[in-house]
């Protein structure tokens, strides 16, 4: 399937053999973050070693993840509570990619983001320029059923971004719901469809969750920003301008890692430090 | 640009569907999702097109003439022996009542007219939605009415679900009250809402391995809490049932506007645990073979009166009965006429009192 020469119907176990083989013929390392580098708040075994050892082969690193939650100004702070040094500029999370969407669209600045998720999105999409509304905050918002109550929104809001969000409740699932059925050509964008989070070691349910619910009531389908969708890679090729052959995606899932880098013609490499705990048939 | 999923991995992530309890009906089914057309667009990772199990025969039947306006109301009443009657948007909107419904409900029993009432609203139980037409001066038994809250409870009956198991709820009062009713031991409910969860490292959260079916519906006390209990016990306590009371995606809780639906608390599940409900309420004909079974009436003797297309209309027509669409609710005359609506009663109206001031007209 894709043209590096090699047998790739099966998956390969990778070996001492074939592991130089893989580092040599490539130019980039993605790596996606959770399950991969670290799981909840603790390091996975080796990654710093591995990390360096990549950097001083020369080989360009890169981190997809599709978790939310954090932007990327604050993934580079958990990589460097980790002894990791890495540059802001080499993270791509999803709430970054929702903020680079919403610039590649042309997205008018007068027009508002009602957001249903966390910090990250809210800081990527205010370096940008945007104004939120949403968020966290709203996490506290209760509604009245009565007839005296009407559910106001803001008319302006020209876009929902929906991600991996703790403080979901009724009140944002409303006030999405309004915003995408009643403001004319507001946008479903969902950051991604994960169904599992990694907030703690422990499972937890991921912004499939949220995308879901929104979807439910509206009845329409998110543009998906993250993984397993091409947009973050056009993005990533166009500012790295590597060929996607010369690139290998290292992730967990998948539905999400394996098939983003399929996706585009990547190398592809599972581990097995997720949820995938033993060969997939 | 455009995301080609690789067929193979996708199949190999089809996770399975099927449950330990057997239940006494079939599954089937294709809802129908709209899919609003984007480059971008990733749909559900372990389906190809969303669908749930519907219980009872469903077909997706696309009507080839378009709706009638009800002109003869004798002939319809003549023709049916009972009438099914939705309330959110036909008998009353929000709490307030529609003009004309006491009188029209009076014509109809005079004429020795069954009258039922199904509702897709979870929030109450049977007992309580008696209340509530009584409040509003109709004279209407809890035997007469059937809303979605009751229809869970009812399905778990009808497949011998076990006293010892136990049943998760993300809903309200009014299934819980049912679930009681009927002898089952439930957890969740309003109540957790309150409760939150503090991710820090080393918090686990425990559920109880006991239960053995979530049962979702309208929820105003959503929250992270009630999701993910929801789906650890679906994922990890084996053969637990995933049961939805109903999908609507909006409904009038008020009179002023739409609220965001059940739909979006059993899509939320459905996000979470990548697998389908079985769904109890409309346009699910559960209730409609539960009904005639009970009290004995020929499905073609039956009209469906209802202001929904997608859940309404589609319950009478998937029962094989007569359906009279009201435009007093959710649907518009644009939105029964637009191209892109496949679904048409044999008849609609303003309101349900046009049943008594046609049959007047005509005297």
């Amino acid at each position: 399937m894709d043209d590096t020469g090699t047998d790739d119907s099966r998956p390969q176990f990778l070996s001492s053999q074939n592991a130089e083989f893989l580092i040599n013929s490539v130019d980039a390392f993605l790596f996606d973050c959770d399950g991969v580098i670290w799981k909840g708040d603790t390091l996975i075994d080796g990654v710093p070693e591995t990390l360096e050892m990549l950097r001083s082969k020369g080989k360009k690193l890169v981190f997809v993840t599709n978790n939310s939650t954090k932007s990327r100004k604050q993934y580079a702070k958990k990589f460097q509570t980790f002894g990791i040094s890495v540059n802001e500029e080499e993270i791509f999370s999803s709430s970054f990619a929702a903020a680079a969407y919403l610039k590649s669209i042309n997205f008018p600045k007068e027009k508002k983001v009602y957001v249903i998720g966390e910090e990250g999105i809210l800081e990527e999409l205010e370096l940008v320029g945007y104004t939120c509304l949403g968020g966290p905050e709203d996490g506290n918002k209760r509604i009245q059923l009565n007839s005296n109550f009407f559910f106001e929104h803001d008319k302006d809001v020209g876009a929902v971004v929906v991600g991996l969000d703790q403080y979901i409740n009724y009140y944002k699932l409303q006030y999405g719901t309004l915003c995408i059925r009643e403001n004319s050509g507001c946008l479903f964008i969902a950051t991604n469809r994960d169904a599992i989070g990694h907030l703690t070691s422990q499972e937890w349910p991921g912004a499939g969750t949220m995308v879901a619910a929104i979807c439910g009531s509206t009845q329409k389908e998110p543009i998906v920003v993250g993984k397993p969708s091409t947009f973050m890679m056009d993005f990533l090729l166009e500012r790295f301008q590597i060929d996607t052959p010369k690139m290998c995606m290292v992730g967990d899932r998948l539905d999400t890692d394996i098939l983003f880098g399929k996706n585009a013609g990547c190398k592809t490499l599972l581990v097995f430090s997720g949820p995938h705990k033993q060969h997939p048939t | 640009m455009v995301t080609r999923a690789s067929s193979s991995i996708v199949a190999s992530l089809n996770l399975s569907l099927k449950t330990t309890f057997a239940p006494k009906f079939q599954n089937l089914g294709f809802l129908g999702h709209r899919i609003s057309a984007s480059p971008l667009v990733f749909p559900c990772s372990n389906n190809s097109k969303c669908c749930s199990r519907m219980l009872g025969s469903f077909k997706f039947s696309v009507k080839a003439a378009s709706a009638e306006p009800l002109k003869d109301a004798n002939e319809l009443i003549n023709s049916v022996e009972t009438f099914i009657f939705d309330c959110d948007g036909v008998i009353w909107k929000g709490d307030n009542l529609i003009e004309g419904v006491p009188e029209t409900l009076d014509m109809l029993r005079s004429k020795g007219k069954r009258l039922v009432f199904v509702t897709n609203n979870s929030t109450k139980s049977r007992k309580q939605y008696g209340k509530k037409f009584e409040t509003l001066g109709l004279a209407v038994n809890e035997e007469e009415i059937f809303a979605s809250s009751f229809a869970a409870s009812a399905y778990l009956q009808s497949i011998d679900f076990p006293k010892d198991k136990k049943v998760y709820v993300i809903g309200e009062d009014g299934i819980l009250k049912e679930l009681e009713l009927a002898g089952f031991q439930y957890l969740g409910g309003p109540d957790d809402g309150n409760k939150k969860i503090e991710l820090k490292p080393g918090f686990y959260m425990e559920h109880d391995e006991n239960v053995g079916a979530v049962v979702v519906g309208f929820d105003r006390y959503f929250n992270y809490y009630k999701v993910q209990y929801g789906t650890l016990c679906i994922r990890e306590n084996p053969g637990c049932l995933f049961i939805a009371t109903n999908r609507d995606a909006v409904t009038h809780l008020t009179d002023a506007q739409e609220w965001a639906g059940g739909g979006s608390m059993v899509g939320a599940i459905r996000g979470s645990t990548q697998k389908e409900p079985v769904v109890v309420g409309k346009p699910s004909t559960f209730m409609m073979d539960y009904l005639s079974k009970k009290f004995n009436i020929l499905k073609s003797q039956i009209c469906m009166v209802g202001d929904r297309l997608d859940t309404d209309v589609l319950f009478g027509q998937n029962g094989g009965c007569k359906s009279l669409l009201v435009l007093s609710g959710v649907t518009n005359l644009s939105m029964l006429r637009s191209p892109e609506n496949p679904i048409q009663p044999d008849f609609y109206t303003s309101k349900v009192s046009d049943l008594l001031s046609l049959t007047a007209a005509s005297v």
